[in-house]
């Protein structure tokens, strides 16, 4: 008996992996506790910004509009305070932990094991988790749109908004999904034999410590700020409440960029290095 | 066509060799025994086979394509170490994500025949990590299976399976065979079980390779022995010595190599005031061949 092998398509193998992590995804409890988490935190930022202190005195409001805790009113690479800093960027915080643990499953399982006995294309699992992972992170940025406008109308902030800016800011943050969760994704490869450090790193880059760093050397040195969009967090944050059509666009080159980028070193890493 | 063949395999792990420069070659349609010490480098090979570790030096070939080839990659089914499971989920959801992942089209079909063939149809909603041992061998041999695999990669498969799991586990592997072509390697410390089923034998030490042959071979170097035992075995050796050359003391027991003559044997020793006790015709088989193998190689 001869036997015959049929060489499967780039679209057939990405296909059968998008499915697994998909079908994963939608099957276990992970995404949709990370869901109602993304829902919850804002809520819980909007309520507590209005809440009386200790003393019983009333505390003076962080924000005067209900879209600032979606985004702030203008880039602010540097923050200043924590109202600065609690709006939809958040989520690449929240994500980065959900794509540590979602990759950081599929070795503690040995699952990826079968995945890649059936895929010698490591680009294949790199692709597909980034696109899932993306997929995830546009969810939970719909999620926290919903329970931070929710929150803010209850608390009864002012609603006044210029609607184009907001909706560009929503999609620009959606958007940066894909930039994020690449790199997520490739720190993960990188520490996949220790999932703490995983996920350590993922909330370290997610909380963009780096960038503000960065930020804040520019500040003192009186450097235009903007060029710090080249970075994931840098265009993050550039997705405001002023937001253009030109910043939509800046956030779609800078994360298919970096996308491109980390799932190419993570190919790289997983070509050169014993997967488990 | 073979179905597996590896030139110069090497693969180190912080500088000590796993593999040495190992040849490997696995006719298609073969059940192949792989056969080693613990650490002798087993796994390592299988796992490079698949992809999962990155080799050194050397080549691998499965049906004449480089192992990297996505065709032939996608009809290898693999079992090592464990089943790679995820435990939260159920045993058909499982089963499920590696058919999605394999892009077969019946799934629902394609689980019920796997899980037919394993016996655990009545289990499929079973969530995985409330399964027995038995029961995750038999779901990672089920995963194996999906798809009809060209090639079967079996990492001690029979570990935790009871006696009816392993006479199960001998009908499958023997039934893929012939029903399908599917050529099987299967490395196990259990010989007596390997010898009912495997058509072909590798013996591995220490990264190298020390015998391939074929069943057939194997039993043309069986080599027929009595094994007897006497209260006084020092003197019995010493008498059966002088007249037989070619005899052995193996664990508790003098061993007559390639003599069929029992009677003369128990005469002799009567003779010189020896009466054996216990008395037995054998023949070298799986387990003896791999010991002297070894032993020699030790040496």
């Amino acid at each position: 008996m001869k036997t015959e092998f049929k060489e499967p398509t780039l679209k057939e193998r990405i296909l059968g992996m998008l499915g697994v992590d998909f079908y994963r995804l939608l099957n276990t409890p992970l995404f949709y506790i990370f869901l109602a988490i993304s829902a919850i935190i804002p809520a819980m930022v909007s309520a507590m910004t209005v809440m009386p202190g200790p003393d019983g005195a009333a505390s003076t409001p962080l924000y005067s509009n209900v879209w600032q805790i979606i985004a702030a009113g203008e880039p602010l690479y540097v923050v200043k305070s924590i109202a600065d800093y609690a709006n939809m960027n958040m989520v690449y915080i929240f994500g980065g932990i959900m794509v540590s643990i979602f990759i950081g499953h599929d070795y503690n399982s040995g699952y990826v094991k079968q995945l890649f006995t059936s895929h010698p294309k490591k680009q294949d699992y790199m692709i597909s988790k980034s696109l899932t992972c993306a997929f995830a992170m546009v969810c939970m940025c719909v999620s926290y749109f919903i329970g931070g406008t929710v929150a803010g109308l209850l608390v009864g902030y002012d609603t006044a908004v210029n609607v184009p800016s907001l909706i560009l800011a929503i999609l620009g943050k959606c958007v940066m999904s894909l930039g994020w969760a690449s790199l997520y994704t490739f720190l993960n490869i990188i520490f996949r034999r220790y999932f703490g450090l995983g996920v350590a790193s993922s909330f370290f880059f997610g909380t963009g410590i780096l960038i503000i760093g960065a930020a804040a050397i520019a500040d003192g040195l009186s450097l235009d700020p903007s060029f710090l969009n080249i970075f994931l967090y840098g265009s993050s944050v550039n997705a405001c409440l002023s937001s253009g059509l030109g910043t939509l666009i800046i956030c779609l080159l800078v994360s298919l960029s970096w996308a491109v980028i980390y799932n190419l070193l993570g190919t790289l890493v997983l070509d050169r290095c014993d997967v488990y | 066509m073979n179905a597996i063949e590896i030139r110069g395999l090497t693969k180190s792990f912080r500088g000590m060799y796993a593999l040495d420069g190992l040849n490997m070659t696995v006719p298609e349609g073969a059940i192949y025994g792989f056969i080693g010490e613990n650490g002798s480098g087993k796994s390592t090979t299988e796992k490079l086979i698949c992809g999962h570790l990155v080799a050194d030096a050397g080549e691998i070939k499965l049906f004449g394509r480089d192992y990297n080839d996505a065709g032939v990659r996608i009809r290898v089914g693999a079992l090592i170490e464990n089943a790679g499971c995820f435990p939260g989920s159920s045993v058909y959801q499982n089963l499920r994500m590696q058919c999605i992942n394999l892009g077969l089209d019946d799934i629902d079909g394609e689980i019920m025949r796997v899980l037919k063939i394993v016996r655990m149809e009545d289990n499929a909603s079973l969530k995985f990590k409330s399964c027995s041992l038995g029961m995750k061998q038999r779901v990672g041999i089920a995963m194996a299976l999906l798809g009809k695999p060209a090639l079967l990669i079996l990492d001690e498969p029979i570990n935790g399976l009871d006696t009816d799991g392993m006479r199960i586990m001998r009908e499958i592997l023997v039934d893929i065979t012939r029903t399908h072509g599917c050529t099987v390697l299967i490395s196990s410390h259990i010989l007596s079980e390997l010898e009912k089923i495997a058509t072909h034998y590798g013996v591995i030490c220490r990264g190298r390779m020390v015998a391939e042959l074929s069943a057939s071979e194997l039993e043309g170097r069986s080599r027929s022995y009595l094994s007897l035992k006497c209260q006084d075995m020092d003197r019995a050796y010493k008498i059966l010595k002088d007249t037989y050359g070619n005899i052995r003391a193996v664990d508790g027991y003098i061993r007559v190599y390639d003599e069929d003559d029992s009677a003369s044997v128990v005469k002799l020793l009567c003779e010189g005031g020896c009466i054996p006790c216990e008395l037995s015709k054998n023949k070298i088989g799986l387990l003896e061949y791999y010991t002297e193998l070894m032993s020699g190689w030790g040496e």
